[in-house]
């Protein structure tokens, strides 16, 4: 079971992670710890690697399916498995700590909920589907290490999550472990030409192993400056913080809203934490414009919402989609009152079913990342069902074509694998979009505009994903 | 006829005011105790939340919730500064600064495990008065954060120079051995200055609390203002601290109206372009008096 021959002609394509996991989930099995631990009819040894382009490496692992057995993404739907895993792990990297730990609670929630939703179908392969979290505090040095961990110790053959701000600055390691990431977080625009497989299901040659669930920054952006041309807001001034996030939708409002005819008439870039921003609001408002829009982090955004309306600025407010938060109603509710956010639309083809689920599974504060999660973990699991192996190479082969157009609509892990157990070809349909990847593994959605009441955030009218795509030339 | 500067002029002075009552704890703690208090901005922190639970939870008035989050972080203060600081007296500066910054990180998180990620809204109502005349408006929020301030330094004032304790404060800032001779109970001092400084610090938490949220990082933000105030101030002197706050804010919040509209990020580094250039001139700060050498 663990004693793998270095000179087997079947390891001639055994890449450096592949001998890593053989050889450290071997010791694994001999201690019993792994939770992802083929058995001895099964793969051969790694429990997540059925296939591996028929490297599977076992000693005396029996029936692994080749690369002719597997599916590559071009063939039909069927998923049978001589002898399947037991079980198949997915890492989930996580905010459970972090400046972001706030949104993980629903992340989780979702995800929890679809891995239920799976294994109560039967799972992929007719495995049970086993969901690891571990923290990276949104700060990449960690995440660098749990995907290590992941990959090389836990066995993991897909990652379902990750920040923009891991993505970025881990992209080259993240190309080097050639492992499937589809995550429900990034919306930076360092994707919006990266990432997915090319539109080549079946060649992951030219793959860039990232896909994200959610809608990128580009579109919402994007939303934000079509809702204020529409509203006859040509010009307006822009206040942002100087981090990374805050500079990028900044940016991408700037460039989608002067495509469309408006003029920035003052910019002002502010650092974070300031005790007041009286003085740069006093700078912005210096400048005649008709509306403002406002990319800070929530409790920077609370101090500079406060000071604006005590210093009785006026003029309508856009705010950065990542401010939709209960929090800032609490915060700022009566004095962002009128002020407008737009965010991508929660509310996919499938949110009605998805939404009531959520409330019953737990009492995280519903978000787009949250409803993003549980179709990143369904498409996921769909995309190893379709592969009929756990190899990632094979599961990435297949991410698109369980998602995109054609084939049997489904909305749920057991809908798509009753369809692909049938010989169907599927198109899932998520929750939170239609999740239909580009090219670059990105996701189209509806940007939904919202206005600040004391209450709450009340929609008030939508761009369509249909409206935004005429603008957007690389996506 | 509008008053130049007027407007940026208040916004600095609230500014310098929240940096003022931090700065004035870390400047005598460093005057006295002899050491670099890298967890001064967590003694903020806790008086954010002190402030939240007294005004939110409590339903305390701003005023008495004022005076409650001084007394409770003066006392929470005091007790972590027995607990860490005081065993390592005699162990020299170094090993306090070092304790004191692995202090911070471990309050701060420990703060952050305990009150939540999210910050806590501290609700008070505003009123705004305009001048339009004059060209510039000032809120009830803005009074009173300056004026409490103000308070402070008039009541430090009298108690450094009016007072037994408080001139026995300034005898050991001057030199601790001739004031443990001369009958002086340092200890007692030293515990003094902790309660003072936890007390200052805490209030500058209220206000900040009030103006901004109670958070976990919310003093640690500040913290690298108002050790920047309390040297250029002349480390060690209380007066040149309120004077180097006031300083910064003012500076801050002019250079942001006079800075090129695409590098106003860069006002607080204003901050430190001033100091460099005091120390250039008066090496002391602007007291010039250093207390502490050693």
């Amino acid at each position: 079971m663990h004693g793998n021959d270095p000179h087997s002609d079947r390891r001639t394509r055994t890449n450096r992670r592949t001998f890593l996991k053989l050889t450290g989930t071997g010791a694994l099995a001999t201690a019993g710890l792994a939770g992802c631990v083929g058995t001895e009819d099964g793969d051969g040894g790694d429990g997540g690697d059925g296939g591996d382009g028929g490297s599977d490496g076992g000693d005396g692992g029996t029936a692994t399916p080749t690369e002719d057995e597997s599916m590559d993404g071009e063939d039909g739907g069927a998923t049978e498995t001589p002898t399947g895993p037991d079980s198949v792990l997915v890492g989930q990297p996580a905010a459970v700590t972090g400046q972001w730990d706030f949104l993980q609670p629903a992340v989780s929630q979702s995800a929890d909920l679809a891995v239920q939703e799976i294994n109560d179908a039967g799972g992929p392969l007719d495995a049970d589907l086993e969901l690891k979290r571990r923290d990276t505090a949104v700060d990449p040095q960690q995440a660098r290490e749990v995907v290590r961990q992941f990959v090389n110790n836990d066995g993991a053959v897909a990652i379902n999550g990750l920040f923009s701000s891991e993505i970025t600055p881990l992209w080259d390691f993240l190309q080097e472990q050639s492992m499937p990431v589809v995550t429900p977080w990034p919306g930076t625009r360092f994707l919006d030409t990266r990432g997915g497989d090319k539109g080549t299901a079946g060649d992951t040659g030219d793959d860039e192993w990232v896909w994200r669930t959610v809608i990128g920054d580009t579109v919402h952006t994007a939303g934000a400056a079509q809702a204020m041309v529409d509203n006859d807001f040509m010009t307006m001034g822009v206040f942002n913080g100087t981090g990374a996030g805050e500079t990028g939708y900044a940016d991408a409002f700037v460039d989608a809203y002067e495509n469309l005819g408006g003029t920035v008439a003052q910019r002002v870039e502010v650092p974070e934490g300031e005790s007041s921003y009286q003085s740069q609001l006093d700078r912005l408002f210096d400048a005649d414009f008709d509306a403002w829009v406002l990319a800070l982090a929530l409790e920077d955004a609370t101090t500079a919402i406060q000071n604006w309306s005590q210093g009785g600025y006026g003029r309508q407010l856009m705010m950065e989609d990542g401010l939709m938060s209960p929090d800032l109603i609490d915060a700022v509710g009566e004095a962002a009152e009128g002020a407008w956010i737009a965010a991508g639309s929660t509310q996919g083809p499938n949110y009605g079913s998805f939404e009531s689920k959520f409330n019953e599974a737990g009492d995280a504060d519903i978000h787009t990342w949250g409803v993003a999660s549980y179709d990143a973990t369904n498409v996921l699991a769909l995309a190893i069902h379709r592969a009929g192996e756990t190899s990632p190479e094979a599961i990435e082969q297949n991410v698109g074509p369980v998602a995109r157009e054609g084939g049997t609509t489904v909305s749920t892990f057991a809908e798509g694998k009753e369809a692909l157990d049938n010989g169907e070809e599927i198109n899932y349909e998520g929750a939170v979009t239609n999740v239909d990847f580009t090219q670059h593994g990105n996701v189209w959605g509806d940007v939904a505009v919202s206005q600040v009441t004391p209450d709450g955030f009340e929609e008030q009218f939508s761009i369509g994903a249909d409206t935004l795509q005429e603008n957007i030339e690389q996506y | 006829m509008a008053l130049p500067l007027a407007q940026e002029i208040i916004f600095g002075l609230v500014i310098g005011s929240y940096i003022a009552l931090g700065a004035i704890g870390f400047t005598l703690v460093y005057g006295l105790v002899n050491m670099i208090n890298f967890a001064h901005g967590e003694f903020v922190t806790i008086g954010a939340y002190v402030g939240f639970l007294s005004i939110q939870i409590a339903g305390l008035p701003l005023p008495v919730a004022l005076v409650v989050t001084f007394f409770g972080t003066a006392v929470i203060g005091w007790a972590i500064a027995r607990v860490t600081f005081e065993p390592m007296n005699d162990a020299g500066a170094v090993p306090l600064l070092l304790m004191s910054i692995g202090l911070g990180l471990v309050l701060r998180n420990l703060i952050r495990l305990v009150a939540g990620a999210g910050g806590r809204d501290v609700q008070v109502g505003v009123a705004t008065y305009r001048f339009e005349d004059l060209g510039f408006f000032v809120t009830s929020q803005q009074l009173f954060i300056v004026g409490v301030t103000l308070l402070v330094v008039l009541v430090l004032h009298l108690f450094l120079s009016r007072t037994m304790l408080g001139i026995a404060m300034r005898a050991t800032a001057g030199n601790e051995d001739l004031a443990l001779v001369s009958g002086i109970d340092t200890r007692r001092v030293r515990n003094v200055v902790w309660l003072a400084a936890a007390g200052l610090a805490g209030v500058a938490g209220i206000l900040l609390a009030v103006a901004q949220e109670a958070s976990a990082t919310v003093g640690f933000g500040q913290l690298l203002l108002m050790i920047t105030a309390a040297i250029l101030g002349g480390a060690g002197s209380p007066y040149g601290a309120v004077a180097g706050s006031y300083l910064l804010g003012i500076g801050i919040a002019v250079s942001v109206a006079f800075l090129p509209a695409g590098v106003t990020a860069f006002g607080s580094t204003m901050a430190f372009v001033v100091l460099i250039l005091v120390l250039l001139v008066r090496p002391g700060g602007l007291v010039n008096a250093e207390v502490r050498t050693t």
